[in-house]
């Protein structure tokens, strides 16, 4: 079992708070539809969130992208970020957590 | 660095759909007050105000609105420029007032003035170049184009084909045509308006588009390969038969009618190939439960199925002269408008979406897309209207006036229905507190998109 260190910690309070931004046209968070693919911390205070959106051209790219950038802002020690969007690999609704296939009744 | 998210969003596109939308009222209301066909000829000046109050004030201005949004989706770019569409709007709009008052002179309605064919030719013309400029510009940013815009600029080829023709016959109404051949083309070229504009301009843009809305909407893996390359070409092949070579045809004086059915094929094979495309795009689709619009796109798509049978078996059956009327209506309003007001129902909802709860994404709690819109309040209507067309058509095939103008009053009832629920959407009338109006969100405006910096 790995050990929980501050960096790991702070990923996932960065996940948590990504969790405010949802895709508008399937209304769920970005976090469990799978479109974050990496969230990392630099020097303590610096997010850096790779994410997709479900098909590229979205209308609501840039507003998904800002939308992160505000959550990971949401944070105290967060006063950094970069968000790095990325269509490789392309979003598929596999990628969904088992939370998020269950309410889309999407099967494994 | 961060693009202005506001670049995505397109700032006339609600005024387009308002007018649209009033453009298409008025045309149920005079059907069904008994103004034009099937009270009045098929080639009656009466009509031909209506059909125009339908073709250009409804479904030309309902797509180019969707164009301007969606254009820039298609490429993944911005939009060339975001202000030349109000003018365009202002033009077009005069031009069809102009046009539908220069009809109602033919008609002895209003007192005659050659003029006013002129004038209307001279504004639809500078109208639709502008916005011809505005998509075309914004495509040449995109050079080479996937295969979606590539339906999209053939769409727009076609409508400049469809204006030339509407030019050329309206100068003729006007006695502005004096050559011989454009008084050929006047006589004989109106099929190919009709097939210019309805079939390249707004079907295959249609076409185009909906493979990708329909891809986006239900999840659907997108298409790609072979059949939508074919249906590309077919299309196109068909449209360079019957706009070319029938132009050309109908200009020396000959009935371009062979070169309507050798296109014909052409079209038969297109149509045929999306049709194959859109059922694997709802088979295949990723989301089980789907929403209203992609419900009533394919009610939509099974009336354009209908219209392709039914053209077909009355061409064989040499029944089209006497049917051509019911078939042009099935088309417009079974096919394209019912796929319209599917389209329109979700992009409203979206765009408000984008405008006022995209700028508050990240910092507080936002409703959904769906939250904006009461699909089972508004699904009524849509039925109501899809049934009201099918009586309308049926009523038309078998000469029917009574039954057609209160068939065509139902679809005017079912349209303000659908109207209503837009009016709403766009109020956030829908949405529950307190997700409704959150800090930094105000009341969208109801006729143009206001764009956060």
């Amino acid at each position: 079992m790995s050990e929980e260190t501050p960096e790991s910690a702070m990923i996932e309070k960065i996940r948590t708070a990504l969790k405010l931004v949802i895709d508008p046209e399937l209304g769920y968070n970005i976090v469990d539809l799978g479109l974050i693919y990496d969230v990392a911390v630099k020097d303590g205070h610096e997010a850096i969130i790779t994410m997709t959106t479900t098909t590229k051209g979205c209308p609501a790219t840039d507003y998904l992208r800002m939308g992160a950038r505000d959550a990971a802002f949401s944070l105290d020690s967060i006063d950094e970020a970069e968000i790095i969007l990325t269509y490789t690999p392309p979003w598929t609704p596999q990628m969904m957590s088992p939370e998020a296939k269950t309410h889309f009744r999407i099967a494994d | 660095m961060m693009a202005m998210p506001g670049a995505t969003l397109s700032r006339w596109t609600l005024a387009y759909f308002a007018a649209a939308v009033v453009s298409l009222l008025l045309a149920e209301g005079l059907m069904a007050a008994g103004f034009g066909y099937p009270s009045a000829g098929i080639r009656a000046p009466e009509t031909l105000a209506v059909v125009h109050c339908v073709t250009i004030g409804w479904m030309s201005l309902l797509m180019l609105g969707a164009l301007f949004q969606f254009v820039p989706v298609l490429i993944a770019g911005p939009i060339h420029d975001n202000d030349l569409p109000l003018p365009a709007l202002v033009l077009i709009l005069l031009g069809l007032l102009t046009l539908i008052a220069s009809f109602l002179q033919l008609a002895g309605l209003l007192p005659p003035a050659r003029a006013t064919f002129l004038i209307a030719t001279v504004l639809l013309g500078a109208g639709f170049t502008l916005a011809l400029w505005v998509l075309g510009r914004t495509l040449a940013g995109a050079w080479p184009l996937n295969l979606p815009a590539q339906f999209v600029a053939v769409g727009l080829a076609s409508v400049a084909a469809t204006a030339a023709f509407g030019i050329i016959f309206t100068l003729g109404f006007g006695g502005w045509a004096g050559s011989p051949a454009l008084a050929r083309l006047h006589a004989l070229g109106v099929p190919l308006h009709i097939i210019a504009g309805l079939g390249g301009w707004l079907s295959f843009t249609a076409i185009g588009v909906s493979h990708r809305l329909l891809a986006m909407f239900m999840l659907s893996p997108e298409l790609e390969g072979a059949s939508v390359r074919w249906t590309f070409r077919l299309g196109c092949l068909a449209l360079a038969i019957i706009i070319g070579v029938g132009a050309v045809v109908a200009a020396a004086g000959h009935d371009p009618g062979w070169v309507l059915a050798l296109g014909g094929l052409a079209g038969l094979g297109c149509l045929g190939l999306y049709g194959r495309d859109a059922v694997q795009l709802y088979r295949k689709r990723l989301r089980p439960l789907i929403e209203l619009n992609s419900r009533m796109a394919a009610i939509a798509l099974l009336h354009l199925a209908a219209a392709a049978i039914l053209i077909t078996f009355c061409t064989l059956s040499g029944l089209l002269g006497r049917s051509v009327g019911a078939l042009v209506f099935l088309s417009c309003f079974g096919w394209l408008s019912g796929l319209g007001l599917a389209k329109l129902y979700k992009i409203v909802a979206f765009v408000t979406w984008l405008e006022c709860y995209g700028p508050v994404l990240g910092k507080t709690a936002t409703p959904r897309v769906q939250d904006l819109v009461v699909e089972p309040r508004a699904v009524k209507w849509f039925w109501l209207y899809f049934a009201a067309v099918d009586v309308a058509t049926l009523c038309l095939f078998f000469g029917l006036v009574h039954g057609f103008r209160t068939a065509a009053a139902t679809m005017c009832l079912a349209t303000a229905g659908i109207a209503l629920e837009l009016v709403r959407t766009r109020r956030l009338s829908n949405v529950k507190e307190p997700l409704r109006l959150p800090q930094g969100v105000r009341e969208p405006r109801l006729l143009f998109t206001v764009i956060a910096n």
